[in-house]
């Protein structure tokens, strides 16, 4: 058996192999719960109602979804240049702490309208972000510091921070006045007129749609246009592909590993602001730490093979998911199964992902490697 | 008496609770570093402790003999499930060639916190109870009163003596056995290792796999030694530690010992800082983050131009090994 | 080795060789590139497989089925590129892949055996040392020991003197000599003239696949060795006398220095000049600083000392924009690697270098259609056989991808035009459409800087021809009026009439 590489890439291949990995994944599921005693027909019977057709569940589902296609977004964008970022986890806690930390400043400032709170919020969650991620993109791009461990390092030094404000001080962005604030730790909520507005639609039965899937659905579309419109986004094609080409080709490579960082993190702390003003209106460092937003949109972002636009569709899938799971937790419905069953579907894609590079072909090895130079000066 | 209150000391303390928090990150630390040395990164870590956690717990459980068998038995369990776990990882970038970075982080969100292991750890209806047995200080020789001394190296739990076998076992294995010396070749230069007849992929395989079983048995310290119950995600990002902990430790295992237990007690120190009430003004987060924050200086300093050939990563690690059709 | 002949797919490498090697002398096999040197070595040392030809050891016909055979049957090869891991010792290298023994290495007995032998042979090498740490030459000392540890009788040397400075090359020569002294086989692959005479004993010639000459060194002279080698039953080369006069200069280098990859100096104070409509062929065997020269005017590579001036402007180091700013074209030695983005398409190539200015973008945005229109444009002027702009790079032939390049190269309407061995791996009607743009382009004023191996080919096109020997311009000479004798005289190293 031999891998032979494969000249060009099929477009069908392109879909069929997501969507094929996400039905292996859930045949796999299946077993497992069988393995273990439950039923796979009523469990995804559950599964699915809570995700997407029950009363409510749309919503619902839009609800997870939103952070995720965030962050999946933000994974894709570094992802792509072959720049790991891992750290779009604790870039979404800064953009969370910014954009409460600014509400509150400018409730307490007597601000009332909610345009302007939407910009302060959003602007402040992305900058907060990007420079987060700056300090892994600059270690990077001039100190050629690997931007994995740096950037997995500074998730647990933002989680701390996080940790910090809300559970061990006074600070301000912890609730202090209230009886249930007084008696465990607890963060502020924002003002009223700095929660983001959403939209209600008849279609679909009824839906509500946050602002923040607005933004990211446009965030989305504008992030494929850059990427295959602008001079910008060739010339990240280009470093992605060959960096001594780009080299070649006088680009800069250094001024594009930062900002492309410093993007990628700009979109993940745009997240977390969201994540707030949409829907969690104060600080809270348990919660955040425990759904793991970051971790999960790289999942998105590599299921969707790095696309912003099928980002999108995927983050809506595993938002599903994750909201059954989070509805469904109980007696009868087996905690730990959405991670189960994002893994089993990441592997999928990942073995799936070999057929799309390497043609199988049945025959004898390939012979011992031979030094590449020595045929050339022969 | 006097000879207990010297024991009580802080720095005693400091260090018993060092070894003890530490002991977990060494075993995990030094999986890692095999595979690393054979050029696998495996990021999974995590999810791997976590499994071998909830299964030797269950194991630990279920079996219904004599303390020493009972324990060694789920230590072996634990070791066989982190191997498994990391079976995946291998089998989906050794042979298929997969991206390894994506693949670990597929690993930690399958087995870790929010997968298999709360899924096994409420399926098999673990939590709530506390073990059945647990690892505890074994007080070689009556020695464990000695001051200072004692209750470092002469009570410590049969995990804590088994790690330091390891790290000198693995040592020596490294740097004086053929096998080590191949495995290096193979992390470092896999082209001409394969050229030389070393089997580059079963190398791969086998330290990935043995690097699962250490994760196993790390995470098992928790669950049967430090907590010792069953709790979900009870590892509490120590399988990331662990991964830093290689680098920091420029992939030698006696360095991973000094590490772990630097580690260890950066977690240690908050607990016991404000049982005594010192140092009231610094939040402990700041000594939490010290790990993190040291992991990535050193790692800065390891990758300028000249200190990365002397003290750096196997050259090959993260890269998947193709050889070339002729 | 008798009647030894080799194919691969569009090439007859080895074509009938007759080659033996005694013990106790030192055997150079002498020959350009592409001559077919390695490929023979390659088969004696059980990497290829002769089609036709049989080997023979001591009198008994040998078949090799793997390198490991070769090795078994005392077959030793110090390959150009080391196999050495770099970190770990010599003693570890040295034992690396190696039977015995088994299980535990045994340090202090490993660390005996390398001093033993490298002891032996005059050449102390310290067993602790890691391999990063020895300079070039010593690490060769490491591999030559390494042959000699597992039982080597015939040691061939592949290009051994490429790396190494005057000095160590004086200390390899003392080591060869002894080595046959002790009993073994020594061939050495080279094409260095000066240095076959320095240290050979008996000399075969390979030329264009076939062995022409085994002579004796006292047989011979620098000169004609260097006949036999690059020599001359070709047909005359044709030259077309360049209808122009050269104009301004456009490309002047001044002292330029620039380090190579392994540390070192691979181009070592170099000065010239190019005027426009002026092509300069720039002669010398393949590692001699041509790659590095080409890198350092462009920028890819940034040069120690010197200057490099265009059109009377001095350029940024280091800088390839600037280059390209200034209208210089390059079209590297790496074609697919360097020059192109494999898996892009062939309009994103195209517009590699231009996608910054208008009509291809207007402002920040990327007008993909008329990235498409050019390279279609591009597709047809330069005959490049393609299904369409879309499809990836990586699928175009090696033909039709050097087409492109230099399409894309000439389109920019560039000043100076450097071009790394535009002609390699090309068939012939291709090389005819090379020739021809590189004409067009000198009759149209650019000034062209023109880096290759084959002699002919220079012969063919260049005004004025220089010779890269070493990192250093060597000789300049007059295509009209120098002999093939006299360019590879120089190619070689030997010191000009």
């Amino acid at each position: 058996m031999r891998f032979e590489r494969r000249l060009d890439q099929p477009r069908w291949l392109a879909v069929a192999v997501p969507m094929g990995s996400i039905a292996v994944g859930f045949a796999l599921m299946a077993v497992v719960l069988l393995a273990t005693g439950h039923a796979p027909g009523p469990t995804y019977r559950r599964l699915l109602d809570s995700a997407f057709f029950g009363d409510g569940a749309l919503s619902a589902t839009l609800v997870s979804c939103t952070p995720l296609v965030f962050t999946g977004l933000a994974a894709a964008a570094a992802f792509r240049m072959r720049l790991y970022n891992i750290g779009g986890e604790g870039q979404f806690y800064w953009g969370a702490i910014a954009g409460v930390g600014i509400a509150l400043y400018l409730g307490d400032r007597g601000v009332d309208s909610t345009p302007a709170y939407i910009a302060a919020t959003a602007v402040a969650g992305a900058a907060a972000g990007a420079a987060w991620a700056a300090i892994p993109g600059l270690l990077r791009a001039f100190a050629h510091t690997n931007e994995i461990i740096t950037s997995l390092m500074l998730n647990y030094v933002a989680g701390l921070v996080l940790t910090y404000l809300i559970i061990d001080s006074r600070s301000y962005w912890r609730d202090l006045e209230s009886f249930e604030g007084q008696t465990f730790p607890l963060g502020k909520m924002i003002p009223e007129e700095a929660k983001w507005p959403s939209a209600s639609l008849d279609a679909f039965g009824g839906i509500v749609l946050p602002l923040g899937f607005g933004i990211a659905v446009a965030l989305a579309v504008v992030m494929w246009v850059v990427y295959a419109r602008t001079r910008f986004g060739f010339e990240l094609q280009v470093i992605g592909d060959s960096p001594r080409s780009a080299r070649f080709a006088g680009m800069r490579l250094r001024r594009k590993i930062v900002a492309v960082m410093c993007l990628s993190g700009a979109v993940a702390g745009l997240g977390g602001a969201s994540f707030e003003a949409d829907f969690a209106y104060q600080l809270d460092p348990t919660g955040l730490q425990t759904s793991f937003y970051g971790y999960m949109g790289i999942v998105v972002a590599a299921l969707a093979r790095y696309n912003p636009l099928a980002v999108v569709p995927v983050g809506f899938l595993l938002g599903g998911l994750v909201n059954a799971g989070f509805t469904l937790q109980g007696a009868d419905f087996p905690s730990g199964l959405v991670g189960v069953m994002q893994g089993l579907i990441l592997f999928c894609a990942l073995a799936g992902e070999v057929l799309l590079r390497y043609r199988l072909r049945m025959g004898r090895t390939a012979p011992r490697a031979v030094d590449p130079q020595a045929e050339a000066a022969a | 008496m006097v000879l207990a209150s010297v024991n009580d000391t802080f720095v005693v303390v400091i260090v018993a609770a060092a070894v003890l928090y530490g002991t977990p990150l060494l075993f995990a630390a030094l999986g890692e570093l095999l595979a690393e040395r054979s050029g696998v990164l495996n990021l999974g870590v995590e999810g791997m402790m976590l499994v071998g956690a909830v299964m030797g717990f269950w194991a630990v459980q279920r079996l219904d003999a004599a303390e020493g068998v009972s324990l060694a038995g789920a230590l072996g369990v634990a070791a066989v499930a982190g191997a498994a776990t990391a079976l995946i990882h291998a089998f989906l970038v050794i042979t298929l060639r997969a991206n390894q970075i994506v693949s670990g982080l597929a690993l930690t969100i399958f087995a870790g916190a929010a997968g298999l292991s709360s899924y096994l750890g409420n399926d098999l209806n673990l939590s709530g109870s506390p073990a059945e047995h647990a690892f505890s200080g074994l007080d070689i020789a009556g020695l464990g009163d000695l001051p200072v001394l004692g209750p470092i190296l002469f009570d410590q739990s049969a995990l804590v003596y088994l790690s330091w076998l390891l790290v000198a076992a693995i040592g020596v294995y490294l740097a004086r056995t053929r096998p080590g010396l191949n495995v290096r070749a193979v992390g470092e230069a896999p082209a001409s290792a394969d050229a030389m007849g070393i089997d580059v992929a079963a190398y791969r395989y086998t330290h990935t796999l043995i690097g699962g079983a250490l994760a196993g048995i790390g995470g098992a310290c928790f669950s049967l030694q430090i907590t010792p119950q069953w709790v979900g995600g009870l590892t509490g990002g120590a399988g990331w530690i662990a991964v830093a902990l290689v680098i920091f430790a420029f992939w030698r295992p006696d360095l991973c010992l000094v590490g772990a237990y630097l580690f260890g007690a950066f977690s240690a120190l908050p607990p016991t800082l404000q049982a005594r009430g010192w140092l009231t003004g610094i939040p402990s987060e700041v000594f939490s983050s010290l790990p993190y924050v040291m992991t990535v200086l050193v790692l800065v300093a390891v990758s300028s131009g000249a200190a990365r050939r002397r003290l750096g990563a196997p050259a090959a690690l993260g890269v998947p090994y193709v050889r070339e059709e002729r | 080795m008798r009647g030894i002949t080799k194919r691969f797919p569009g090439v007859l490498a080895n074509d009938g060789v007759n080659f033996e090697a005694a013990a106790g002398e030192v055997h150079a096999l002498l020959g350009e590139n592409g001559a077919g040197k390695t490929t023979l070595m390659n088969v004696l040392t059980g990497l290829y497989r002769p089609d036709e030809g049989e080997i023979e050891i001591q009198g008994e016909p040998v078949d090799f089925q793997s390198p490991r055979d070769a090795l078994d049957a005392g077959i030793g090869m110090v390959h150009q590129h080391f196999r050495l891991v770099e970190t770990l010792t010599v003693a570890e290298n040295m034992t690396l892949g190696w039977h015995t023994p088994r299980f535990w290495l045994g340090v202090r007995a490993g660390r005996r055996q390398v001093r033993d032998v490298s002891g032996a042979l005059r050449m102390p090498i310290d067993p602790e040392a890691r391999v990063w740490q020895l300079s070039v030459g010593e690490q060769q000392r490491v591999e030559i020991v390494k042959a000699v540890f597992r039982g080597s009788r015939v040691l061939i040397l592949d290009e051994p003197t490429a790396v190494l400075t005057p000095q160590e090359v004086e200390q390899l020569f003392e080591t060869l000599r002894l080595m046959a002294r002790e009993g073994h086989a020594v061939i050495v692959i080279t094409h260095k003239l000066h240095e076959v005479m320095a240290v050979a004993d008996r000399i075969t010639v390979l030329r264009g696949g076939k062995a022409v000459a085994t002579v004796s060194v006292s047989e011979v002279t620098l000169r004609s060795l260097a006949g036999l080698m690059v020599g001359r039953e070709i047909a005359e080369a044709r030259r077309v006398e360049p209808q122009h006069s050269p104009g301004e200069l456009v490309l002047q280098v001044a002292n330029l220095t620039a380090t190579g990859d392994r540390g070192g100096f691979a181009v070592r104070d170099v000065s010239f000049g190019i005027r426009a409509g002026e092509i300069v062929g720039v002669a010398g065997v393949a590692g001699n600083g041509q790659r590095e020269l080409a890198e350092t005017i462009y920028g890819i590579r940034r040069a120690a000392t010197g200057i490099v001036r265009v059109d009377g402007k001095r350029l940024r180091r280091g800088d390839p924009r600037a280059a390209i700013a200034a209208g210089v074209a390059h079209v590297p030695e790496d074609r697919l690697g360097t020059g192109l983005a494999p898996s892009l398409s062939i309009a994103s190539n195209v517009s590699l270098k231009t996608y910054r200015f208008p009509p291809i973008s207007r402002g920040p945005l990327l007008l993909v259609r008329r990235m498409r229109e050019r390279a279609l444009a591009l597709i047809r002027r330069y005959d490049v056989k393609a299904p369409g702009p879309d499809v990836p790079v990586r699928n175009l032939s090696g033909g039709n991808l050097q087409k492109l390049v230099l399409g894309r190269e000439f389109d920019g309407e560039p000043r100076l035009l450097v071009a790394a061995q535009p002609t390699r791996g090309l068939d012939v009607g291709a090389i005819e459409t090379v020739h021809t743009y590189l004409r067009e382009a000198a009759a149209a004023g650019v000034a062209v800087l023109l880096f290759s191996e084959d002699l002919d080919e220079i012969r063919a096109l260049a005004d004025r021809i220089v010779v890269m020997y070493e990192g250093a311009l060597v000789g300049e000479l007059d295509p009209a009026s120098a002999s093939v004798e006299d360019i590879g005289l120089l190619m070689a190293g030997g010191r000009p009439r």
